[in-house]
């Protein structure tokens, strides 16, 4: 059996959203491995989403918005794209590989590149493979290891 | 103090200055330094003495010997003659005309001896440049009394029983002006002197400024305390450099005596002095015009309608006075009321215009032997003015006309001598008194161009602003030109007259109101000299050069003047033909008439027909 | 109160009134010439020289200033007078022989010629000094005044230069009885782009129909501004309407709905240098000739040239700067339809050659392609090809001194139309302040500009913004018609929502713990909506529901968690994510 990604998508309601619902009425088919999450603005997205999804069992995490310039909330894409580069580095603190969350613009005309970048991250968190993290018992008395460590204890 | 034997008094009028009196004074000094008589004679400069004509003049006090003409060469003579040894010089004496005996004493002398100096009561005895000479002879005295004995009420009674009238030429009763502007709401007040003097040939105010400013500041005080006013403004003409110099002196030494300025004489009365200047507009004597000046604005006269006295300078009351009223002022206030009303014409006790009171001074001029300033009483007769005081029409010429009042004024002929000087009967007779000038003519005036003259003055000097002056005597000196070129027409005097009437009633202030005044007297009295340039184009004076004929007489050519050619040579035109010894005659064609010839010819060849 | 008799007829007036006044109020004529009743008399003509009897006295002075303060007597008309009054005349006549007004005076009077001879027969200053008066002292401005003395009195400027000072107001050539005094254009040319509707007074209507239909001052051009003088306007108002120290004044209302109409602004074809708008004479832009067109314009309506003459012929280029990649991409919609007017206008006005250069004719409305039909029976000649560069015509051949190059696709030839003007029938675009409009009221425009309505097919007058609406071409070019019902419809969306009394709010918004906000005021910069405002006293952010749109953003960035997003909270989301992940 090959190993089926469970990606958590956060998609912002005026473009992404739409665009993924233009997908689904144009019968455009995209990989059933990411389930959505409706947030109003991507600018809503806070780090702990990303961190609770992956700890609560996501192998990735893609946020879509509006393309910068586009937001309905006016800036509200700038803020996710400020704060997504930071959550990276922290999940590569932690040992986490930071290709396991996107940030792709999606307008509402878009349903066939909704189609391809959800296509396009399913394959590639299915390359990365499984990230049990529930799996790993973090002991604050003995630290399990570096991150590299885990990591590798993980794989 | 050092008591001097005698006192030299050289004139230093800016007539005798200009005669280099000046440097007759240094010769004097140097002469007297020389005999080592500096600590018994002293040289001073006084004002002008008035008899113009004779300068430069030195009077000995006080023996009061009155010497003429003279010349830095006579100097050390008369110095060690009269001065040193005793025995004044006859020679420098003064000889009456057509006389030949000399007259030492100045008072003596019918110029002198017919005057009565009330507003020169200083004349030729102080040092203008020296306020003590002014206070040694009751300078300042009058203005101590009224600022410390009378109210301001009391000095406008005094002023206005004297009768004393504007000596300016308008000839309003000042004390009923200082009345009217006492009355007038508003502050602060002015009061003004109009020294502007535009009258051609006039210098009365000229010359009391230069001999005597003191007097008129004094006289200026006492105006200031009647009306109520603090600021006074001297407007002296451009022309007049010596005289404002003598008065930038006189005020300063005034302040610095406490005579002037804050606080005078400890009773808390303020009033001080500025000086401006005129610019060479003969409109700016006008008063109205006056005060734009000072204003800063263009000189340039408004309707009287509301007077001057309620709405003057900066629209503020303000008195203005000419010269010789203020300088008048004080001796009234010394000498009293019943004094200067016992000088005069007429009755002012109860109409201030019933009467011309006090003195007036003329400046006399022209056709005349004694030449110079004169103060006489009003009322005396035009008669001995001219032919006493003035020592009558020189080398027996026969009188012709008299013209007082300047530009402004009128000519009255040989028929109205008898006539006094009065502010009424000259205007009545058609002239005016105006300032003071007074012009003689004689036999060989013409009447015509003497109007031309004074019309082209008023003409050149109107300022333009209302249309009746401006273009009423523009056309009047045309039609006037048009009859000394002998191409004058009857119309032309009817148009004249027209004129003359519409300029006098039409226009807006009194420059316009009098200057056809010479056309319209001219008219009156000679009328049949304007006919005969009209009718037969001759000039009967052969004044109006367009009219003569020159030719020569060829006997008195060949047989005097041998031919000598002069006149050809001397004639611009080349108008002249002939040969040496032989008459000589003019080609009327090319001839100009300019009269070149006539004044070069020793022999009397020339004839004007 | 004083009694007066003027020419035998009793009047009653008040002390220091002038003689000239009673007289008026007596119906009795007094000729004047330098009199102006704006101005202080100046009392130099001396034509209005009458006769005053005062106690016995008869005086003769100028009734235009002479005070009443007593009893007396005027006599206007007495032989002398009279006499004075011919004089007078005769002598101004010889002195302007050119003033009309001193020729029909002296022949009221009988007076045909004057004796005196004349210098100058074209001369028609009579000095009367009333230019100078107002230049000095109404206008302030002291450009003019009077130099020289006495006959050789004349009016002129500083140096007799063209003096600095001259305002350009034209109030001396205004007051000037003679008409001596003339206000010329110092090119003497028509400048399309500086014509304007209406007179060009300092203080005017700005246009027929403009709203409100009231007077206002330009201060540009106002003497009072320039000078501190004048001010003739407010002192012959009857209700002191005028206030020169008004000033532009912000007042705050609380309002409910708001309609944008700020239109639109017109496309300026100077950059297209091949067009050479603004380079050579007579290329205008649709506005410009609409405006020359105009019956209230400067010319009257007349089409006309800058030197004056009529064209022979017109060209009219559409699409100047729409439908173009290198400045607008979209159509102006309104272009084609005012390009076929202008046509007819020109065939109506004159007998000028129109040629009608088009791209495509977009006549969509009602009547509109009849319109184009009609044009088309005109005998304008109509050319499909875009016009692409304008020139002088050097070779002087044909009826024009400009050359229209363009490609006439019907026929497939480059052509080359001498034309004597040419209209640019420039596109719409957005105002110059349209997208800092936009941010200041919380609604969309797009990149050409043009406000962005709630949704282009189902909400063409209302914005994502509630509250807001749109009409006009604000949103988009469109013509008159289509304005006019976008305004209505605006109207009525507005109405409808002010008569419910309510807004109903969207249920979503962010809201403050204030027990839970440190006042780190992370948030108040990040709100697009400003919707979030720190309160002073309570040192806690809060936000207002009604400007809040629920982006969340601020709810993000809170470091202490105190803000939530209604119906987005992060317990819903994290309750989403464990249901889908689970």
């Amino acid at each position: 059996m090959s190993f089926e990604p469970k990606i958590l998508g956060i998609l912002c309601n005026w473009c992404s959203y739409t665009g993924a619902d233009l997908a689904g009425t144009a019968r455009m088919k995209y990989p059933a491995n990411m389930r959505s999450v409706r947030v109003m603005c991507s600018g809503r997205v806070d780090p702990g989403f990303i961190l609770n999804a992956l700890r609560s069992g996501a192998d990735g995490v893609l946020i879509c918005g509006c393309h910068p310039g586009d937001c309905h909330y006016v800036e509200g894409n700038y803020k996710c794209m400020r704060r997504i580069p930071l959550t990276k580095k922290l999940l590569a603190d932690m040992g986490i590989d930071p290709r396991r969350l996107r940030l792709e613009w999606v307008s509402a005309s878009e349903g066939a590149r909704f189609q391809s970048v959800v296509t396009g991250f399913t394959e590639e968190i299915r390359t990365l493979g499984p990230l049990e993290l529930r799996e790993l018992n973090f002991d604050a008395e003995h630290p399990a290891g570096t991150a590299q460590e885990i990591s590798a204890a993980a794989s | 103090m050092k008591p001097y034997r005698a006192n030299v008094m050289v004139c230093a009028g800016t007539g005798c200055v200009s005669n280099h009196s000046l440097e007759i004074k240094k010769a004097f000094e140097e002469e007297i330094q020389k005999r080592g008589l500096a600590d018994e004679v002293q040289v001073v400069t006084t004002g002008c003495n008035g008899f113009c004509g004779a300068g430069p003049i030195a009077v000995v006090q006080p023996d009061g010997i009155f010497y003429q003409l003279l010349k830095i060469k006579d100097i050390p003579y008369l110095v060690e003659e009269h001065l040193l040894k005793g025995r004044p010089v006859p020679r420098l004496m003064y000889v009456p005309p057509e006389e030949k005996i000399h007259i030492p004493k100045m008072n003596d002398i019918a110029f002198f001896k017919g005057q009565m100096l009330v507003a020169l009561r200083n004349r030729g005895m102080i040092d203008p440049e020296n306020i003590d000479d002014y206070i040694a002879r009751d300078g300042y005295r009058a203005s101590a009394k009224v600022l410390t004995t009378m109210t301001p009420d009391e000095v406008i009674q005094m002023i206005e029983a004297s009768g004393l009238r504007g000596r300016g030429g308008g000839g309003f009763p000042t004390g009923v002006k200082w009345e009217s502007c006492r009355k007038a709401k508003g502050e602060p007040r002015y009061v003004i002197c109009n020294a502007d003097e535009g009258d051609p040939g006039a210098f009365m105010d000229r010359s009391i400024i230069e001999g005597d400013p003191h007097s008129v500041l004094e006289g200026m005080v006492i105006g200031a305390f009647a009306v109520g006013s603090s600021e006074g403004y001297i407007y002296v003409r451009q022309e007049y450099p010596l005289a404002r110099e003598r008065l930038v002196i006189a005020i300063n030494q005034a302040r610095e005596y406490g005579l002037l300025g804050d606080d005078i004489f400890g009773t808390g009365f303020k009033f001080d002095v500025d000086i401006r200047r005129g610019a060479g507009a003969f409109v700016c004597g006008e008063s109205t015009a006056l005060m734009a000046s000072v204003e800063g604005r263009v000189g340039e006269p408004r309707a009287k309608y509301i007077h001057t006295v309620e709405h003057g300078l900066w629209n503020k009351p303000t008195c203005l006075n000419n010269v010789e009223t203020w300088a008048t002022i004080p001796a009234i206030i010394m000498r009293g009321v019943d004094w200067f009303t016992s000088i005069g014409t007429g009755d002012v006790s109860e109409n201030p215009w019933g009467g011309s009171k006090g003195t007036k001074v003329f400046s006399v001029a022209g056709k005349i032997n004694n030449t110079g300033l004169v103060e006489v009483p009003m009322g005396i007769t035009l008669r001995e003015i001219i032919f006493d005081v003035g020592g009558g029409v020189p080398k027996g010429k026969k009188f012709k006309a008299v013209q007082t009042g300047g530009p402004s004024g009128g000519f009255l002929a040989a028929e109205l001598l008898d006539l006094q000087v009065d502010y009424e009967q000259l205007t009545e007779a058609g002239s005016m008194m105006g300032s003071g000038g007074m012009v003689i003519m004689d036999e060989d005036n013409c009447m015509v161009d003497m109007a031309k003259y004074f019309l082209t003055f008023t003409q050149d000097e109107s300022c333009g602003k209302c249309a009746p002056c401006r273009e009423g005597t523009l056309r009047m000196l045309q039609i006037l030109q048009r009859i000394t070129d002998g191409k004058g027409t009857e119309e032309d005097l009817v148009l004249l007259e027209d004129l003359s009437h519409y300029v006098i009633d039409s226009s807006l202030c009194a420059l316009g109101g009098s200057a056809p005044n010479p056309v319209l007297t001219t008219l009156r009295y000679f009328r049949e000299e304007y006919e005969v340039h009209i009718r037969d184009k001759k000039c009967p004076a052969r004044v109006c050069r367009q009219l003569n004929v020159y030719t020569i007489d060829p006997n008195l050519c060949v047989t005097k003047g041998h031919g000598c050619g002069v006149c050809r040579a001397q004639c611009p035109e080349k108008a002249i033909v002939g040969e040496k010894n032989k008459a000589h005659s003019v080609i009327q064609d090319a001839c100009k008439k300019c009269g070149v010839c006539y004044d070069v010819c020793k022999f009397d060849a020339i004839q004007i027909s | 109160m004083i009694s007066i008799e003027i020419d035998g007829k009793q009047i009653e007036v008040e002390e220091e009134t002038t003689i000239l006044n009673a007289a008026n109020a007596l119906d009795i004529k007094i000729p004047t010439l330098c009199y102006n009743e704006l101005i202080e008399p100046y009392a130099v003509c001396r034509i209005c020289v009458v006769e005053v009897i005062r106690r016995k006295r008869t005086r003769l002075v100028t009734a235009c200033n002479y005070p009443l303060r007593e009893s007396v007597k005027v006599r206007t008309n007495s032989e002398r007078v009279l006499k004075l009054r011919r004089m007078n005349l005769e002598l101004l006549m010889a002195r302007a022989p050119a003033a009309k007004i001193i020729q029909e005076m002296a022949a009221e009077m009988g007076l045909e010629t004057t004796r005196f001879p004349i210098e100058n027969p074209k001369e028609s200053c009579i000095l009367c000094g009333l230019c100078v008066q107002m230049c000095q002292d109404v206008v302030g401005a002291y450009a003019i005044g009077f130099a020289d003395r006495g006959s050789k009195r004349e009016v002129s400027t500083p140096y007799e230069r063209t003096p600095e000072t001259c305002i350009l107001c034209g109030a001396c050539a205004q007051v000037c009885p003679t008409g001596h005094i003339r206000m010329t254009d110092a090119e003497e040319r028509i400048i399309h782009s500086k014509l304007s509707l209406g007179p060009n007074a300092a203080i005017t209507i700005p246009f027929r129909q403009a709203i409100p239909n009231v007077p206002r001052i330009h201060a540009e051009h106002c003497i009072h501004f320039k000078t501190g003088e004048c001010m003739l306007c407010s002192k012959v108002c009857p209700k002191d309407c005028i206030h020169y120290d008004d000033k532009d004044e912000i007042e705050e209302f609380e309002i409910g709905a708001v309609i944008v109409a700020t239109g639109f602004d017109d496309f300026d074809p100077t950059p297209m240098k091949q067009l050479g708008y603004g380079r050579y004479p007579n290329i205008l832009t649709g506005a410009e000739f609409e405006q020359m067109n105009n019956a209230g314009s400067p010319t009257g309506g007349k089409i006309v040239m800058e030197n004056g003459e009529e064209p022979r012929s017109v060209a009219i280029l559409h699409c100047i700067g729409s439908r173009d990649e290198n400045y607008h991409k979209y159509c102006s919609r309104v272009c084609c339809m005012y390009a076929l007017k202008f046509a007819h206008l020109v065939k109506e006005k004159s007998n000028a050659e129109v040629y009608q250069l088009y791209v495509d004719m977009r006549a969509f409305g009602k009547g509109y392609e009849e319109f184009y039909q009609r044009i088309l029976d005109e005998g304008v000649n109509v050319i499909r090809g875009k016009g692409t560069e304008i020139v002088p015509n050097r070779s002087g051949a044909g009826d024009g001194a400009l050359l229209v190059r363009c490609e006439d696709t019907l026929i497939g030839k480059f052509r080359e139309i001498p034309v004597d003007m040419v209209v640019l029938c420039s596109a719409l675009e957005a105002r110059s302040d349209a997208t800092d409009l936009a941010r200041k009221l919380n609604i969309s425009a797009g990149a050409d500009g043009w406000f962005i309505e709630s949704h282009p097919k189902l909400g063409p007058v209302s914005t994502t913004t509630e509250g807001i609406y749109l009409a006009g071409v604000c949103q988009g070019p469109k013509d008159i018609p289509d304005t006019v019902a976008q305004g209505s419809a605006a109207a009525a969306q507005a109405m409808k929502m002010l008569a419910q009394g309510q807004i109903l709010m969207d249920a979503a918004y962010a809201e403050i713990a204030e027990e839970f906000c440190s006042g780190c005021r992370i948030c108040n910069g990040l709100c697009p909506y400003n919707a979030i405002s720190f309160d002073e006293t309570k040192k806690v952010s809060n936000v207002n529901s009604a400007m809040c749109k629920a982006c969340g953003t601020c709810v993000a960035a809170c470091p202490t968690g105190a803000i939530a997003a209604r119906h987005f909270t992060d317990e819903q989301i994290y309750a989403q994510i464990e249901g889908i992940l689970v």
